[in-house]
């Protein structure tokens, strides 16, 4: 019998073997999860495709204008191509808990909020390189407009650095708002159907209570502040249409000009305050 | 052998009995079931009821006499948020079959399949246009208060206030009809209601921006030329003279909207019965 006792002896206890679930490990399996489905890369050929092509077509079409500058047309396909971040992080955030995963990574896991952690940081490296992949195939869409009528695009001039780092800091802000609602929610038809009303139809809802109308003659009133305005711009929805705007803008008709990095603060604020209700979720509540 | 003839004919028939098969009143009663016994059913009809009120009171307080927006504006401008739910809840019908894999039992039950969709969409007629004429019911309530102050009041004389309110029923029954087609011919929800929501809203949102000749031929050819109904004559006069597209008048957007109603609709029953389910 001793032959048998002997090697069971010499191998390591469970809990000496490995260095139990570190967070690096956490997030290497959050990335084999993300990157191991189809529908991830799907949603980022789309996301791209859908930005390149609206931009093309938006900068050919306004390219006989008199007043024609190639860069403002950089951010026009953003308008579509945003909801492919908010899908891919909705479906991530409530995937887990739609195909029962949660039940072997909660039990490897058992504080669990290191998933979410982890999930956050793989959707942001990933949603990084789409959201640089996505800006450099707008900035393709408008060359031909530009050649078209012997322009330089100066992509390194004025606010036209800051409108395309808007631009990546959308598709981010979207994807991590879409996996807070997904992680908060746990459903996918709930999560999305709120992610939408709250970022994509509220924002023109507010849009159309805070405009401050038109003077007798029909012309637009001088900037003002209305109160519906000052209640939109700390919603999520107005802080993403806000990042893409320059810097030297007056804002929306009737909010505060608090311009791009101002909404992307709030952005910001709402995309920590919502996982962390979802951690805290996560902690208190039972996951079934 | 003779002695076993009159044996066999005493013994009762055996298989499934000699009552008629699934009859369509029977298929309408189970989807209405189905439809009824899941909690987030009248859930969501609740939320797009106070949805489309609330939204209507808030525009209402923020709408004024020279705006040019007239009372029937006011009373179905909730819509805006209230179309989601209109959307959801036909995806949701049209869906859920496939996501529980039910689709498995119903279509056992059913084997001509077409059935069952002819069955939801009579379903989710009646859900969705009870729905919205609640929907209407409280938004007229909500902004009795903004009507009397500053926002124009509700007025039958002017042209095409009648068109405006029964038009929310009819475009919000065309919008959960629409979600249905695409859930039923998608048969995932995230994908129907994305779909549902660019087709509706965000495309013609976008367009909007860009008006052109091109730009404005598509606007008129989306399901979103649909919401014209919810415009009374002078703001679709308005409309159709800064167009440089179709001009579609007051009916042409509910023309198009039934045409894709109808086309997609008639894609999913192809490949319901076509095509395999899983």
């Amino acid at each position: 019998m001793s032959a048998t006792t002997m090697p069971r002896a010499a191998r390591p206890a469970a809990g000496e073997r490995s260095g139990g679930p570190t967070f690096g490990r956490v997030v290497a399996a959050e990335w084999t999860k993300l990157t191991s489905l189809r529908s991830p890369w799907w949603t980022a050929l789309v996301t791209v495709v859908v930005a390149g092509a609206i931009s093309y077509m938006s900068a050919t079409a306004s390219s006989v204008d008199p007043g024609f500058e190639p860069t403002h047309d950089l951010s026009t396909g953003l308008m579509l191509a945003q909801l492919g971040p908010l899908v891919l992080g909705v479906l991530y955030g409530a995937g887990e808990f739609r195909t029962g995963a949660f039940r072997t990574t909660f039990t490897l896991v058992p504080r669990r909020w290191p998933v979410l952690a982890a999930q956050a940081v793989v959707l942001t490296a990933f949603t990084l390189v789409l959201g640089v992949v996505t800006v450099a195939v707008c900035v393709a869409g408008v060359v031909p407009a530009a050649a078209s009528r012997d322009m330089p695009l100066r992509l390194t001039e004025g606010e036209t650095p800051g409108v395309m780092l808007g631009m990546v800091v959308l598709l981010l802000g979207m994807a991590l708002l879409g996996l807070a609602f997904g992680a908060l929610l746990r459903r996918t038809v709930p999560a999305l159907v709120t992610a939408l009303v709250v970022l994509v139809f509220l924002p023109v809802t507010l849009m159309m209570m805070s405009d401050p109308g038109t003077d007798a003659n029909g012309m637009a009133l001088p900037h003002s502040v209305t109160p519906a305005g000052a209640i939109s711009v700390f919603t999520p929805g107005t802080g993403i249409t806000l990042l893409t705007t320059s810097a030297s803008s007056e804002g929306m008709p009737g909010t505060p000009d608090v311009g791009p990095v101002g909404g992307g603060l709030v952005v910001g604020a709402w995309v920590v305050l919502l996982l962390v209700v979802a951690g805290v979720r996560l902690r208190a509540r039972d996951a079934r | 052998m003779t002695t076993l003839t009159p044996r066999a004919a005493a013994r009762p028939s055996r298989g499934a009995p000699a009552r008629p098969g699934v009859t369509f009143p029977r298929v309408l009663a189970a989807e209405w079931t189905k439809l009824t016994s899941v909690v987030s059913n009248p859930w969501l009809a609740l939320g797009t009821v106070v949805a489309a009120a609330l939204t209507a009171y808030g525009l209402g307080l923020f709408v004024r006499a020279d705006d040019g927006r007239s009372g029937s504006w006011v009373v179905v401008s909730g819509f805006l948020l209230a179309q989601i739910g209109f959307l959801v809840l036909g995806a949701g019908v049209g869906t859920s079959d496939h996501t529980t894999g039910t689709a498995r039992v119903t279509f056992t039950a059913v084997p001509r399949r077409q059935p069952v969709l002819a069955a939801q969409v009579v379903v989710t007629t009646v859900a969705a246009a009870v729905t919205a004429a609640l929907a209407l019911g409280a938004s007229y309530l909500a902004t009795t208060g903004p009507r009397a102050g500053e926002a124009p009041a509700l007025d039958p004389a002017v042209p095409g206030t009648l068109r405006v309110l029964v038009g929310f029923v009819v475009v919000g029954v065309a919008f959960a009809l629409l979600g249905l087609g695409l859930g039923a011919l998608l048969r995932r929800p995230a994908d129907a209601i994305v779909t549902g929501i660019v087709l509706t809203f965000l495309l013609d949102f976008f367009l909007q921006g860009n008006p052109g000749r091109f730009t404005d031929t598509v606007r008129a050819l989306l399901p979103s030329a649909g919401r014209r109904l919810l415009e009374d004559d002078a703001a679709v006069a308005v409309l159709d003279a800064a167009t440089y597209g179709p001009q579609l008048g007051p009916w042409g957007g509910g023309a198009v909207l039934a045409a894709w109603v109808v086309l997609v609709l008639g894609a999913a029953a192809y490949r319901l019965a076509r095509h395999d389910v899983r």
